[in-house]
């Protein structure tokens, strides 16, 4: 009850203390993620030892709030909280000149809260209410540098890409709560039917949003334009991991053919994602595409009925891929910009930084002892083993040799250009990334315990499995390092380097018909009030027609009354000057006079 | 002590003391106002404080006034009328503070301001038929006034579609409400309630009337019309207290009259509604994606708001479950005071943009985020509890209100493409408006004063109240919507 108290009180506290304080927003932001560490680790340690922590708040009526502590959630909570903690120690030397310390530090504390209010969730609301506001959380993230050119339009887009499809999440939950009669998390996943295909491929739509699965994979690169600790943060362990853990958590309930659908949508991702990496021309947006693909892997996993592994895989990347951002952070300080041809032989001037990315970048690759080695090779055993082998395993090779070949290049030109003088030492970026690249290369060590835990016993896998792993990891590594991009994409490079946006991509498909019907619909406005104006105004023809006949008669003695009350009164007499429709006067007094009338009735003889 | 009818008739009272002073210079009128609104609402903690009754109204006050024809002088509360009473009385009070700053013509507008609180609190009040109506009406005539004295350009025009479009459009309910009469021989609501008098073609007859007159308040498509012309022309305070409180009128008496005193017609007819309610939702929110007048923005973004209250009291009407009816009408009613605390905001801040700049065209902005951080912060954090960010004022409501929707009439979530739209047009605006480079021209504009902090920050402070801890507010509104389903 405390440590999860700690876990999500800690950052939320500390966060509104920074905004609210304006001072020292780096002690806040330490203090804030070594408590919330210290209680993710107290729940960690607690599950562990199986003892499930849940706690109920009163919400709405029927619905309370409910958060719960088990294996699953406290193993996510902790690795929520462990990544935090290294890129908050990581921020405080990346943004140790910004004028804007304060915001960003109270809202990156806000968001790591709100991330784990989402893994925390018991009920299907909680977990809804987390993940829009992981959304509006990375909206300003994104957004921070507001004044930039281009920041506005990323995180506009960030936050509608992902709220469309956010819509998914939002029916999933209705239809499982209408069905079950319980907002529950856990008694809901044991629909079965109908209604569990259609929340099942309700709740793909929102992962595939969160977690930038082709189609939806186009955000992720632009929402590059925030401060480089955010790219980090975002697409380790928090909202781009949201999807995956939202399938995770999911898993037990999904039919085969909500399954099917998903380690689709994930192979075609990793793969085409991939390419994109490949053909960029922007480290961190090659990251960003990376990063998409390999939550593509994690897809297939889920699709191969193996959640546990989708999650040592979700772990293994987010160790990684946050090095990999905290690294290319640097190199952005050294050389003013991400373009890599700017970055050309960047990592020469700092051999430390660069080893560490280097480790990094093979551990994507998927090399041995490192952890996605272990992680890539269960989800090849996995894609294997399923029933839909045919369609996952090739996806799954193919998004593997493109990680080795994105990875590769990217160490070729980090390596190969010239060498430019060393600038000042960096202890906060370093001491935060190193922390990440040591859980890297260690935390496979941990992962066959982890299984065990949450009750997935490793099989003996097919010798041919990391066989093919390292085969893959190698080639792509080699492929990447010697062939120029241009070469090994041959057709495909020219639409990879416009993110195979079909027909104008969201822009032509969803956004301009939107605008396009809002414009309809204004037209239309128009109409319809031009309609009820020339109704209003024959009315009014029509009633001074009326008028002119009887003005001398009853409209003169009322209009004479009102004027003799008006007089009386006095006061009012301004309403009367000279703006008002003489008629409406006329129709208030008639009110007026009536409410007298009727209020006087008690007296009537 | 009759706190519902001192409330009720304070602000009144007040601006009849305003008329007969000697000086009635600006400060002195606004002194009057702050003091009235604020002493009304505090009447209405206290009306709060008491309570109220499951299944039933509390704190009746009940006076004899026109025997003959059974209509009296009837005032209660329950947990339907609560809520919306606390929502006006404090939104007049922060209009009171806001409009400190009006020279022109101060006392009458105060004046007309104090007529107009009185009238919205009788309207929720009442529970007499013809009281209702008299209040209802009235409001009408203070809210012309409004518009066409202190609004903008073409402020007649607007103020006489508004009031020929809202009269025309109550006349219906009249006819409603003798119809109910002449099946009781009383004008006593709670009769109406208790044994709904009227059945079949009658009460179907009935039931098209009123909802005619409340669709036109609320506004529904394609009844709005008036709405957003009134808005644009509307002082900032009349365009708060028409958003805010005024609009609430449809959909209070959409559940007060409707849903209680015809059931089996609404229940009948409930697809029908919920169908308007859903095409409301959708067109409002493609209408303001259209708009690059900020506040016409907002004011069409109510018609999508308020068609949310509207598909939920439809949906309340046909599910067969109480729970889901429950569920709706608790969605519903937390709507309206989420629309009243959230719309109001916005409202408020545009104003506060136009008072600076002269223009709310969103084209003639950028940048202002920097440079007045109060009003943009306060603008964002509004724009994203507008577009139902959970953990602000919209989510919980609307979480209901669609939760039963897909439960009762599954094709009736397509209204939920309206969250998706309003987000597109809150971040348009956001960004055209507060990002981007910052422009010399705006350069010297001063942030939000003390003054204008005290008027956003309670809203914005009750905004995300209501998001993290609705338990308050909704436990009064479910406590009576339980004993209203039965």
């Amino acid at each position: 009850m405390i440590w999860l108290a700690l876990t999500l009180l800690a950052p939320l506290g500390a966060g509104l203390a920074a905004l609210a304080v304006r001072r020292a927003p780096q002690a806040f932001a330490l203090v804030g993620a070594a408590l919330g560490l210290v209680g993710a680790l107290g729940l960690f340690a607690g599950a562990a030892a199986g003892t499930e922590i849940s706690v109920s708040l009163p919400f709405l009526p029927s619905f309370p709030v409910l958060l719960m502590a088990d294996r699953l959630t406290a193993t996510l909570a902790l690795l929520v909280a462990a990544v935090a903690a290294a890129v908050l120690t990581y921020a405080i030397g990346y943004m140790a000149r910004d004028p804007g310390r304060a915001r960003f530090f109270g809202t990156l504390l806000m968001f790591v809260a709100a991330m784990e209010l989402l893994v925390l969730s018991g009920d299907w609301i909680t977990l809804l209410a987390a993940w829009e506001m992981i959304g509006f959380a990375s909206y300003l993230l994104i957004g921070f540098w507001h004044q930039r050119p281009g920041v506005a339009g990323a995180a506009t887009r960030a936050f509608l890409y992902t709220r469309s499809a956010d819509l998914g999440l939002y029916l999933a939950a209705f239809v499982l709560i209408g069905t079950a009669g319980t907002s529950r998390i856990a008694p809901t996943l044991a629909t079965t039917g109908t209604p569990a295909l259609i929340a099942g491929l309700l709740l793909l739509v929102a992962a595939m949003g969160k977690s930038a699965q082709v189609p939806l994979q186009d955000w992720l690169m632009r929402a590059m334009a925030g401060p480089t600790p955010v790219s980090a943060l975002l697409h380790s362990a928090t909202l781009v991991a949201a999807g995956a853990i939202l399938l995770i958590r999911a898993a037990p309930m999904l039919p085969a053919g909500a399954l099917l659908m998903v380690g689709i949508v994930g192979g075609i991702t990793t793969v085409v994602a991939g390419m994109i990496a490949l053909a960029e021309r922007d480290l961190k947006r090659l990251l960003a595409a990376s990063t998409a693909s390999q939550y593509g892997l994690m897809l297939v996993a889920v699709g191969a009925g193996a959640p546990v592994v989708a999650l040592l895989h979700l772990i293994a990347h987010a160790a990684i891929k946050s090095s990999l951002f905290l690294g290319a952070g640097i190199f952005q300080h050294d050389r003013d910009g991400t373009g890599l041809e700017a970055l050309a032989g960047a990592g020469r001037a700092r051999p430390g930084i660069f080893a560490g990315f280097a480790v990094a970048a093979l551990a994507l690759a998927g090399l041995p002892p490192m952890a996605a080695y272990f992680s890539k090779d269960a989800i090849l055993a996995a894609a294997l083993a399923s029933p839909a082998a045919p369609w996952l395993l090739p996806m799954a090779l193919g998004g593997s040799v493109l990680s080795g070949a994105y990875m590769g290049r990217a160490l070729q030109i980090l390596w190969s250009g010239t060498r430019s003088e060393t600038r000042a030492p960096v202890p906060f970026m370093a001491a935060g990334m190193g922390a990440l690249v040591v859980l890297a290369v260690t935390l496979g060590a941990g992962f066959g315990p982890l299984e065990a835990m949450l009750g997935a016993g490793a099989d003996a896998k097919p010798w041919i499995v990391p066989a093919m792993g390292l085969g893959v990891g190698l080639g792509g590594l080699l492929l990447g390092w010697s062939i120029a991009p241009a070469r090994l994409l041959g057709p495909l490079l020219a639409p990879a380097r416009n993110g195979f946006a079909v027909l104008g991509g969201m822009d032509g498909l969803v956004v301009r018909p939107a605008l396009a019907l809002a414009a309809l619909c204004e037209r239309f406005e128009q109409g319809l009030f031009a309609a009820v104006l020339a109704i209003g105004r024959a009315g009014l023809a029509a009633g001074s027609g009326v008028r002119r006949t009887d003005r001398e008669t009853i409209d003169g003695m009322i209009f004479g009354l009102v004027e003799y009350t008006i007089d009386l009164g006095g006061r009012v007499r301004r309403l009367q000057s000279g703006f008002i429709h003489r008629d409406l006067a006329l129709t208030a007094a008639g009110i007026a006079l009536l409410i007298g009338v009727l209020l006087a009735a008690p007296f009537y003889p | 002590m009759p706190l519902l009818t001192i409330a009720t008739f304070l602000p009144v009272l007040a601006g009849l003391v305003l008329m007969v002073l000697r000086d009635r210079s600006a400060r002195v009128a606004h002194g009057v106002s702050i003091a009235a609104t604020g002493a009304t609402f505090l009447l209405t903690l206290a009306i709060w404080a008491r309570g109220i009754a499951p299944g039933g109204f509390a704190q009746v006050e009940q006076i004899t006034w026109i025997p003959a024809i059974g209509a009296a002088y009837r005032l209660g509360v329950d947990g339907l009328s609560l809520p919306l009473v606390l929502m006006t009385a404090l939104l007049f009070l922060l209009c009171a503070i806001y409009s400190a700053r009006i020279k022109e013509q101060a006392a009458t507008y105060v004046v007309l301001m104090l007529m107009l609180e009185t009238a919205s609190l009788g309207t929720f009040l009442a529970l007499d038929g013809l009281l209702f109506y008299v209040f209802f009406e009235v409001s009408l005539v203070g809210m012309y006034f409004m518009i066409a004295g202190w609004g903008h350009e073409e402020r007649q025009r607007a103020a006489l579609m508004f009031f020929l479009y809202t009269l025309l459009g109550s006349l219906p309910l009249l006819l409603a409400i003798i119809g109910f009469y002449l099946g009781t021989g009383t004008f006593d609501m709670r009769a109406w309630i208790g044994a709904p008098p009227l059945s079949g073609l009658a009460a179907m007859l009935a039931l098209i009337a009123m909802l005619f007159t409340f669709a036109v308040k609320t506004p529904a498509f394609p009844l709005h019309t008036w709405l957003p012309a009134a808005h644009v022309q509307a002082p900032t305070a009349g365009s708060v207290i028409l958003a805010g409180v005024m609009l609430k009128f449809g959909t209070y008496g959409l559940i007060r009259f409707a849903y209680q005193m015809t059931p089996e017609a609404l229940a009948q007819a409930g697809q029908v509604v919920l169908a308007f309610g859903v095409v409301s939702a959708i067109y409002g929110a493609f209408a303001a994606l259209a708009q690059n007048d900020l506040k016409k923005m907002i004011a069409y973004t109510s018609v999508n708001h308020m068609g949310y209250v509207v598909i939920g009291v439809a949906v309340a009407a046909l599910a067969a479950d109480p729970r889901i009816k429950v569920i709706a009408l608790d969605g519903a009613t937390l709507q309206m005071i989420s629309h009243g605390l959230v719309t109001a905001a916005l409202f408020f801040l545009v104003g506060m943009l136009q008072d600076r700049a002269h223009s709310r065209e969103m084209a003639d902005f950028g940048g202002l985020l920097g440079r007045v951080p109060w009003l943009g912060w306060a603008f964002i954090l509004s724009a994203f509890a507008s577009l139902g960010l959970p953990g602000l004022a919209h989510f919980p409501a609307e979480f209901q209100i669609f939760l039963a929707t897909l439960d009762t009439r599954p094709w009736g979530v397509i209204a939920l493409v309206g969250i998706v739209v309003t987000a597109g047009l809150y971040l348009r605006a956001i960004a055209t408006v507060f990002l981007g480079e910052a422009q010399d021209r705006w350069a010297k504009m001063p942030d939000l004063d003390l003054r204008e902090r005290l008027v956003v920050g309670p809203l914005l402070a009750l905004t995300v109240l209501v998001g993290v801890a609705p338990g308050w507010l909704i436990g009064m509104i479910h406590a009576t919507m339980t004993g209203l389903v039965r």
